[in-house]
């Protein structure tokens, strides 16, 4: 049954789905009073940002003439804010819909959904961490918020705990051995896991913290995981230990909702990040397309330092609604829409 | 025994996990942030009926456990096992009510059920999406009320409990969810 035939059935259900614009109304009143810029960037783009492990949309711009050109509907608003940070814009934050193919099955995603994402200027991700406390409370209306009948007590500071002690406390990993991939295979494979020859580390480390880290994660109180592995750095600068970058996530109830990095501002750097994303886009054979030179330029001219952070309002409005499917709350999830079988 | 790709997972797809028969009744694809795909599952052990969840690597291969659908009629209940014979060869099985899980609720004495079968041990029953079972205890819920949204408890003919729409009425016969035992239709 469609939502809309459901909720005709069972006003009820109203409620459920009005916590999504209670959400936005939060979000946006929080970052007026921080006095930041609300910016709409743009979904339809030339460029997705150089990221190997999503798939895009692909379409096609047609002039009057039906001359194509390749256009891509956008993954993120992250390369929008930075370039607009470049000229000089400031605090900065886009409330927006993302697109995000082959995610069609579960009950965390949808193919279509609403990030927020802001950025602080001469900031670093420790004040971005406090935001998000902020964030959260303004939007619990209060210090105690209940999601499947787990007590989450939301006053600050949330626990914050490194990738490296997650994994010594969850795992029994020592992380410092575990960077090297000898010790990592051992590791993965003394644990019962299965490791052939193609494994890349990444793989080895995110099977771990899938089974044995993520869902121990938030319970209680949020948990702010920081200090990730320089293999999975993104756009993060690295730390004076270079074998950790400036990143963290925060998750409630075993549940991530944020992704945060002290940005990395080194056109060079940035450059060969991007090469390696292009490649790996290739390898796995997922649409490929051009990365964005115009972002290069900008970071040539000048990213201030800076670290923002993208969050998931879907699952925000998932928690704050108690339900475990973002789906639930969505008028139409694309699921529905298109007739997909729901897992 | 063969081998297959986490792509080829289904709700009735059965793995070996940690040297012993599973169930997987319940998957979906996930990416870590910033990270390759994974798929997480809820395995359900063939042995105990204990369910764990495990998350594979998107693509990783995985050994199959071979298990035939046979048609078998539902006897009677026998301690803390549920028999049922197969109406060919008459050889009867025993499935225990962990195995079984919430479908237990909804069993029909003399009724055929699509029985799962490892080597020469009964592991579990394919239920239908809906079952079909009578009303036979329903208090006269407010007639001619339409609110929506309000509720109230009737006992099907196999003694389980649901939460129905007031306009339920003792005798008719309605269709269940007996994965989560939740109210479907009118049938």
């Amino acid at each position: 049954m469609k939502t809309w035939k459901k909720i005709h059935e069972s006003p009820a259900l109203w409620d459920r789905y009005f916590v999504r614009e209670k959400v936005i109304r939060t979000i946006r009143s929080y970052f007026e009073k921080e006095s930041f810029h609300e910016i709409e960037t743009p979904i339809l783009i030339p460029h997705p940002p150089a990221e190997s492990y999503l798939d895009v949309f692909e379409t096609t711009l047609l002039d009057r003439n039906r001359k194509p050109t390749k256009a891509y509907l956008s993954t993120s608003p992250e390369v929008a804010l930075k370039k607009l940070m470049v000229a000089g814009l400031g605090d900065c934050y886009s409330l927006t819909k993302a697109f995000r193919n082959m995610e069609t099955q579960g009950k965390l995603h949808n193919p279509e959904f609403t990030v927020l994402e802001w950025y602080r200027v001469n900031a670093d991700y420790f004040d971005i961490m406090k935001d998000c406390e902020k964030l959260l409370l303004a939007l619990a209306g209060g210090t105690t918020l209940i999601y499947q009948k787990q007590k989450i007590n939301l006053t600050p500071p949330w626990e914050r705990i490194t990738v490296a002690d997650a994994f010594k406390k969850y795992a029994n990993v020592n992380f410092n051995e575990f960077f090297d991939m000898d010790t990592a295979r051992r590791v993965a494979i003394n644990k019962g896991y299965k490791v052939e020859k193609n494994n890349t580390w990444e793989e080895l480390y995110n099977q771990i913290f899938l089974n044995e880290v993520e869902r121990k994660l938030g319970h209680g109180k949020p948990t702010i995981l920081y200090d990730f592995p320089a293999a999975v750095a993104a756009l993060a600068q690295l730390k004076k230990d270079t074998r950790y970058a400036e990143r963290f996530e925060f998750y409630i109830a075993g549940l991530e909702l944020g992704d945060c990095y002290g940005e990395l501002t080194d056109p060079v750097e940035s450059e060969h990040r991007f090469d390696f994303q292009m490649k790996e886009i290739k390898r796995l054979g997922k649409t490929a397309y051009d990365y964005d030179n115009d972002f290069i330029e900008a970071l040539k001219v000048g990213l201030p330092k800076c670290s923002g952070i993208a969050v998931g309002v879907d699952r925000l409005v998932m928690l704050l609604a108690d339900t475990t499917s973002i789906a639930d709350t969505l008028f139409f999830p694309a699921g529905e829409e298109f007739n997909l079988h729901r897992v | 025994m063969g081998t297959i790709s986490t792509a080829d997972f289904t709700k009735s797809t059965f793995v070996e996990f940690k040297g012993e028969p599973h169930q997987i009744v319940e998957f979906q694809h996930v990416n870590p942030g910033k990270g390759s795909a994974f798929v997480r599952t809820r395995l359900k052990s063939l042995k105990t009926g204990k369910v764990q969840e495990f998350t594979y690597k998107s693509g990783e291969s995985v050994t199959e456990v071979p298990v035939a659908t046979r048609e078998m009629q539902y006897l009677y209940k026998e301690g803390d096992n549920y028999v049922f014979m197969d109406n060919t060869s008459y050889e009867q099985f025993n499935i225990s009510s962990a195995m079984l899980g919430n479908y237990v609720n909804y069993l029909k004495p003399n009724d055929v059920y699509q029985i799962l079968v490892n080597g020469d041990e009964a592991v579990g029953l394919r239920f239908p999406k809906k079952v079909r079972l009578k009303v036979t205890e329903a208090t006269d819920g407010a007639r001619g009320n339409t609110v929506s949204g309000a509720t109230k408890t009737v006992v099907v003919e196999t003694g389980a409990v649901v939460t129905v729409p007031l306009f339920i009425r003792e005798g008719e016969t309605i269709a269940i969810d007996p994965e989560t035992g939740a109210y479907v239709e009118r049938a």
